[in-house]
């Protein structure tokens, strides 16, 4: 038996008094910062809202406008001064611009990535590369082309090297993460019967990434098509984008518009009908 | 054939994994290593082909001593042992007989591992092989597709592919059930026996030791604690092995 003096106990927990803390949503420091913006943001808007209204404004009548618009796109969609030969052309124009672009773009950043895997690059390139990829990726494509057309001109040649350029930027980096999950394992085997590095590379690393490739590289092929549009219409490069800014700001056309927004509606099912087969055949296949 | 000699090393600096392990592998033997987990096991057989390098010893592998040898040389020597791995290490979406084939390319030119140019003769030698693993009607299944012992068994191909005079081998059957065990094991003792090829393993299963080895190494905190024939490999010889080393040994042995 253990003297009363001796025993240990568990200390009980004493009742908590009153906190003078600072609750919590106030030490957030992220949090206040998010408000104030907010707030402030919130301040400007209503001020400068109704100075841009303009004094002939009418509510009533510019919706019914917008509606009547939006009824002569969609539910009489024809053609007027494009025929559907220029139209498919168009859309031909801009297909190839997206394909090109993301062909050449998935060539280069195929090897940048290769340069810039953690499975087979020093730390330094590692960095080096994918913290300027980032900065390339940080601009967006439509910039990237304005900017090369200072040096080209704006143009097709413009859009080619601009949209590549960005897209060089954003596989770079999916490419190289889709490498960093090969194993080890399969690496150090092949090193282990005496393998040189473009083997491993040929023999371990393209197989597991080749369904993570193509998937990639399909979806840049999408967002290269829509830049390639709005392309078309900013930078004068051409394209069905073009055609659709000639109609609805040249010729005030609707009913073309409509035509060519339900064409280039039909395509992005097309491609997105041939994502979705492209993926399920790759997890199948897992 | 392959004697180790002295062989030490350190993953770290102040904690030894091995302390002067020293043994010797016959040709068409059956040695295996046996030992608690921790023991060294794993670290012997991959310091024999460098996967890991040692910190002290000598591994004499047909009189060249395998730390000396510069890159080139040992990528060499590299293609000629083979080595089969408790998880196979397949390339999981190439079929079984590009997996047998990788083996033939630790001696062919860069051009022809990057674009799989194989000969006429090394494809015909690679489905033979894959016919005597019992796997030739799986020569054009992707390996993710195959069952863990066929897998082994592709694997073994592939080591086979090498021309080894050594095959090492890390816990071979540990993800395997009963049946593959006995198939996968089987074909080991057969390649010693028949083939000439030395095989060394790694094993946890100390009644397979008994059924298959030749010569038994038993590995305690990174010593060699037993090295005799199979027939000496008594209960209390493997109380022995696994018996846990207390911390004041421990300390003995770090200071030794
Ligand atoms: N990469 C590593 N870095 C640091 N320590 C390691 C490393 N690999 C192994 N060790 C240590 O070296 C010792 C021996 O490990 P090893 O893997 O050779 O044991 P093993 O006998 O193969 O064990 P098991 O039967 O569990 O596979 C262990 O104490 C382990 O903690
Ligand atoms: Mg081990």
């Amino acid at each position: 038996m253990i003297k009363p003096e001796n025993q240990v106990s568990l200390p009980t927990q004493l009742p908590a008094g009153p906190r003078f803390t600072i609750p919590l949503r106030f030490r957030d420091r992220r949090r206040v910062t998010m408000l104030i913006t907010l707030l402030i943001l919130g301040y400007v808007t209503l001020i400068t809202l109704p100075t841009m209204i303009p004094d002939h404004f009418k509510l009533v009548e510019a919706i019914t406008g917008f509606t009547e618009n939006i009824k002569i796109m969609f539910l009489q969609p024809h053609l007027s001064n494009t025929s559907w030969l220029s139209l498919l052309g168009g859309l031909g124009q801009s297909i190839l611009l997206a394909f090109l672009t993301t062909l050449i773009g998935s060539v280069l950043a195929f090897f940048l990535a290769l340069a810039s895997t953690r499975r087979f690059a020093p730390t330094a390139l590692v960095l080096g590369i994918q913290s300027f990829m980032a900065v390339i990726r940080a601009i967006p494509t439509v910039l990237w082309v304005l900017i090369y057309s200072v040096v080209f001109g704006l143009g097709a040649n413009a859009a080619v090297i601009g949209i590549t350029f960005h897209s060089v930027a954003y596989l770079t980096k999916v490419y190289a993460d889709s490498m960093d999950e090969l194993s080890p394992e399969a690496i150090e085997t092949l090193q282990a019967m005496g393998l040189k590095r473009p083997a491993i590379i040929c023999q371990a690393l393209i197989p597991y990434l080749k369904p993570s490739y193509l998937s990639w590289t399909f979806i840049r092929f999408e967002i290269n098509f829509a830049d390639a549009v709005a392309i078309g219409a900013a930078a004068g490069a051409g394209g069905i984008g073009y055609q659709l800014f000639m109609s609805s700001s040249f010729y005030f056309d609707f009913h073309e518009v409509g035509v060519m927004v339900y064409l280039i509606l039909a395509f992005a099912v097309v491609l997105e009908i041939i994502s979705y087969r492209l993926r399920s055949s790759n997890t199948a296949q897992h | 054939m392959l004697t180790v000699k002295h062989l030490a090393k350190s993953y770290n600096g102040t904690k030894k994994s091995l302390t002067d392990v020293s043994f010797s592998v016959s040709p068409g033997e059956v040695t295996v290593i046996i030992g608690p987990s921790g023991a060294g096991k794993t670290t012997i057989l991959r310091s024999i082909n460098q996967l890991i390098r040692d910190d002290d010893g000598e591994i004499l592998f047909d009189d060249v001593d395998m730390r000396q040898l510069n890159r080139r040389q040992l990528r060499d020597a590299r293609s000629h042992i083979g080595m089969i791995f408790q998880n196979y290490n397949l390339i999981e979406p190439l079929t079984a007989l590009e997996n047998v084939l990788h083996g033939c390319l630790g001696t062919k030119s860069n051009l022809a591992g990057m674009f799989s140019l194989y000969r006429n003769s090394e494809k015909t030698e690679a489905l033979q092989l894959l016919q005597k693993v019992g796997l030739g009607d799986f020569a054009y299944q992707q390996c993710r597709n195959l069952s863990g012992g066929q897998k082994q068994r592709v694997g073994i191909a592939r080591a086979l592919m090498q021309h080894p005079k050594i095959i090492l081998c890390d816990e071979p059957i540990a993800s395997l059930d009963p049946k593959s065990t006995t198939v996968v094991m089987d074909l080991l003792r057969d390649l010693a026996t028949n083939d000439g090829i030395s095989v060394l393993i790694n094993l946890h299963q100390v009644d397979i030791a008994r059924t298959y080895a030749d010569h038994v190494i038993g590995i305690n905190n990174g010593q060699v604690v037993f090295d005799d024939r199979t027939a000496a490999l008594t209960d209390t010889a493997v109380t022995d092995i696994y018996r846990k080393t207390t911390s004041s040994e421990r300390s003995l042995v770090y200071e030794g």
